[in-house]
């Protein structure tokens, strides 16, 4: 049975602009999403961080757009916008009373097509101190902050687009010139990689008219540059990799991330359910298991990232008490995972039911339709595959998530942080 | 080319009238609240339970216990344990949450609309049988704990946790952390949490809401099956008043060596929920640190580099809470900072707001309020706001009208009644040998480094 009949259309500007349109009239809200095909995977050597700081630097205006005037405009209009940079994407978005459509369009066009003009070195700086700042109030400053930048080195070879964190570090920022902006402008932020998504209260009949109108004259960019570096990448890390922290941290922590097929292959499914039987909900393995019936972790996190550059991650997490070793925690972890190999068919029929209630929650929101829309375009050229999500995960069978335990759980891909309090406090 | 006029923003579209949806309103013989929304877009339905057992009526030596027991709840029931529980649930889809605060705990349960008959029903069962084995309380006093101590380490939880004790006269509640207090928490035991339920798990003072894709008959005749035979008022209720620690503005640094950053906290005791001035109070806090725009994070963000973002609020609680302003900076700038945020802080209430920007604040409150009416989650969450603050039936229904009412002169009044740059307490958390110093020669008030 399927629930769900999100509606959609598709287009296609001359220029290559991809645009998909979901109507919902029931409240008065739009949501307005683009999604560009970059992200941290295409940044160069020595120019980490830099797709998020470009992020920051297009909300500083554009060429008819004075700086701050983004914001607030689609604050006046009682909207709320953001963007955010991942590994192979980058998105923004706003969502605005229905009325106001218009005044969304022009800001995302302007900055689509009219970005450059505006910038200067007084913009670079302010946001390289803004980003700056980012990183260490969210990574620097916090307690096991430098997890990700450890794990994805551990997973991932030197050289490997996956290799460095978003976040980027502080010297390549420093280095970051308005010359890399304007290059970066050119051969990514063209319509040719960008899908635009309207979601929810809009008028059939004027829609396309107006993104033709706004969005039309965008030049048409160059085709887009192969990855740097070398995605080339074996399925498995062929080995436990580990790294033990003694760090200010407050509890131990062991995390576990195992190489995964990526998000456009079809084995992902299989991966994304498994991870489910492990983590989500409190009659998970590891939550009945390590939080409620030994009692060794504090809390597990798990989580099958959506990537597309040759391997995906798996990850997971278990946070110990004050008087938990590293050893313990990481066996107990160690041997749920593992169990997984007897996997049962209850335990997937509960997962899914899950998955299905958490994505029809999601799907409340318009902008957030908005933003799986644009996601599954540009990904996989297939915006049904939003109706279809809840059948793909469905037609995982349990023998399917054994195989995955023992392929890809094992010994032989398991990249491992120890994170072990310092005892001197 | 197409001849467009970029130059100017285009103009808004004609305003689509949008009401808040039609809440049917009603109560059970036992005096709990019901209220009951349609909302048939998508097949899902949000049940929200409010009971006045909170933070706000516990001692100073028994704080946590509302946590707590709230926390104890998914350890199972007379019926089934806490595997068996989360089985049921789970097995149906069904996310269980539960949130306990200073004016209660509210019990929670989302799901889809053709499961809702069992979900209601465990729901009952999680509330009106919960079964405390001592196992499964030890495992949360023991997570709560390990909670305590990763707050202990994390900067932002410090810099509130602070701020409250900084904020208001020891002993009071909010002086506390919410969670309570790590001597507070090791004293509760099972016996506790078992009389508390029994005495503050009580349908009085309480509400249901019921949200989603929905026949409002075979709610009300589920909520007579399920709660009806219920009956019993909270024991305990919060009852004190708030005064501030001092009227004297005053430096705390905490000294964190080796932070690479400098959390902040600014402020002091603000207002409850019920002041008439929560209107004007929410326009002057979105225009002085609730937006991006906002002059706060133009200022610090935008215009100096110093922060990731900078925030203010009041938290209006059922007795007066916090006006804080919150941000993180660099170690160099620290000093700089604090000073723009008094210099705002004073600003603020020597000038008043401008006409232009209340009314943008004005435009964005009515404007934004739309865009959280599209989830059973959201309007579930407004209808118990009314419940909880006891606010007229009526009240988000006439909101946005009576936002739009509000004037500059009643911002700027609201203002100068409210925010007292001199009473400030400045919280840093940072290391103090980098900042001591030029944090010094503000000469802000006495500073004392703890």
């Amino acid at each position: 049975m399927n629930r769900l009949a999100v509606p959609w259309e598709r287009y296609r500007l001359d220029n290559g602009l991809k645009i998909v349109l979901s109507q919902d009239r029931t409240v008065p809200v739009v949501a307005v999403n683009i999604w560009y095909g970059v992200g941290s995977r295409n940044e160069l050597p020595g120019h980490t961080g830099f797709a998020h700081l470009f992020e920051h630097m297009m909300f500083q205006g554009s060429q008819h757009v004075p700086k701050n005037k983004h914001f607030e405009l689609i604050e006046r209009a009682g909207g709320t916008l953001n963007a955010t940079t991942w590994f192979d994407r980058t998105n923004y978005f706003e969502t605005v009373p229905s009325r106001d459509l218009e005044l969304a369009l022009w800001l995302e066009s302007d900055r689509m097509g009219w970005m450059l003009p505006a910038m200067d070195q007084e913009k670079l700086d302010n946001q390289r101190d803004v980003v700056k700042n980012e990183k260490r109030q969210r990574y620097d400053n916090q307690p096991y902050g430098d997890w990700d930048e450890r794990l994805q080195a551990l997973m991932y070879p030197e050289g490997h687009p996956y290799h460095h964190p978003v976040i980027g570090s502080i010297e390549d920022l420093d280095g970051a010139t308005l010359e890399d902006v304007a290059a970066f402008f050119s051969t990514y932020y063209v319509p040719n990689n960008a899908v635009l998504t309207i979601a929810g209260d809009f008028d059939e009949r004027q829609v396309i008219d107006l993104v033709q109108r706004y969005f039309g004259e965008i030049e048409t960019g160059a085709a887009i540059p192969p990855l740097p570096g070398d995605s080339r990448l074996e399925p498995i890390i062929g080995d436990t990799v580990r790294e033990h922290i003694l760090a200010d941290v407050p509890l131990t922590r062991v995390i576990m991330g195992f190489r995964i097929p990526p998000y456009s292959s079809e084995h992902f499914a299989v991966a994304e359910v498994s991870r489910a039987l492990l983590g989500m909900g409190r009659a998970s393995r590891l939550y009945r298991s390590l939080v409620r019936e030994r009692r060794v972790a504090k809390g597990v996190v798990t989580y099958a990232f959506p990537l597309l550059t040759s391997a995906s991650m798996l990850l997971t997490w278990a946070t110990g008490y004050p008087d938990s070793t590293p050893k313990e925690l990481e066996a107990a972890l160690t041997e749920e995972i593992e169990g997984l190999v007897e996997a049962k068919q209850r335990e997937v029929d509960r997962a899914i039911t899950l998955m299905e209630t958490d994505l029809v929650r999601a799907l409340e929101h318009v902008s957030e339709r908005a933003n799986l829309l644009s996601m599954f375009d540009l990904y996989f050229d297939d915006p049904d595959r939003l109706n279809h999500e809840i059948d793909r995960l469905r037609a995982v069978t349990v023998d399917q998530i054994r195989d995955f335990a023992t392929s890809q759980l094992g010994s032989d891909n398991r990249a491992l942080l120890v994170y072990e309090p310092k005892r001197n406090s | 080319m197409s001849g467009l006029d970029r130059t100017q923003p285009p103009p808004s579209g004609e305003i689509r009238h949008f009401d808040f949806p039609e809440v049917q309103t009603g109560a059970l013989p036992n005096g709990l609240d019901l209220r009951i929304c349609m909302l048939p877009r998508l097949p899902i339905v949000s049940v929200n339970l409010f009971l006045r057992a909170g933070e706000g009526s516990l001692a100073e030596g028994r704080a946590g216990t509302a946590v707590l027991t709230g926390d104890a709840l998914e350890g199972g029931t007379r019926q089934r344990s806490g595997s068996d529980l989360a089985e049921a649930l789970e097995g149906i889809g069904a996310r269980l949450g539960v949130s306990t605060g200073w004016e209660g705990t509210s019990i929670s349960v989302s799901v889809l609309a053709d499961r809702l008959p069992e979900a209601f029903s465990l729901l009952a069962e999680v509330v009106l049988e919960p079964d405390f084995p001592s196992v499964e309380v030890d495992r949360v006093r023991e997570q709560r704990l390990a909670e305590i101590r990763q707050r202990s380490m994390d900067p932002s939880a410090l810099a509130s946790d602070e701020a409250s004790r900084r904020y208001y006269a020891e002993g009071l509640p909010y002086a506390r952390p919410q969670g309570g207090t790590e001597a507070s928490i090791r004293s509760v035991t099972r016996d506790h949490i078992r009389g508390y339920a029994d005495a503050c798990y009580q349908p009085g003072c309480g509400g249901l809401v019921v949200v989603g894709d929905i026949d409002p008959d075979q709610i009300r005749s589920l909520s007579g099956e399920h709660f009806g035979a219920w009956v019993g008022s909270p024991s305990v209720v919060d009852d004190f008043c708030v005064n501030p620690e001092t009227r004297e503005r005053r430096v705390w640094i905490l000294d964190r060596p080796g932070s690479v950053q400098s959390e902040l906290r600014v402020g002091h005791v603000g207002v409850a929920r019920t002041t008439p001035d929560y209107l004007p109070l929410s326009i002057a806090n979105l225009l002085f640190g609730g937006t991006f725009t906002s002059r706060l994070n133009l200022n610090l963000r935008e215009q100096h580099g110093f922060t990731y973002g900078v925030r203010s609020r009041f938290s209006f609680r059922s007795r007066p809470g916090p006006f804080t302003v919150s941000t993180a900076v660099g170690n160099d700038v620290t000093a700089p900072a604090v000073r723009e945020i008094l210099t705002e802080l004073e600003t603020l209430v020597r000038d008043g707001p401008t006409e232009e920007e209340v009314d943008a604040a004005r435009d964005y409150a009515a404007g934004v309020f739309g865009l959280h009416l599209e989830t059973a989650g959201q309007i579930a969450s407004r209808l118990n706001q009314i419940i909880v603050y006891g606010l007229p039936d009526d009240y988000y229904h006439l909101y946005r009208d009576n936002m739009r009412a509000v004037s500059t002169d009643e911002v700027t009044a609201a203002v100068r009644a409210h925010v007292r740059p001199d009473e400030v307490q400045v919280i840093i958390v940072g290391d103090a040998d980098s900042i001591l110093s030029s944090v010094e020669a503000l000469a802000l008030g006495p500073l004392q480094v703890v």
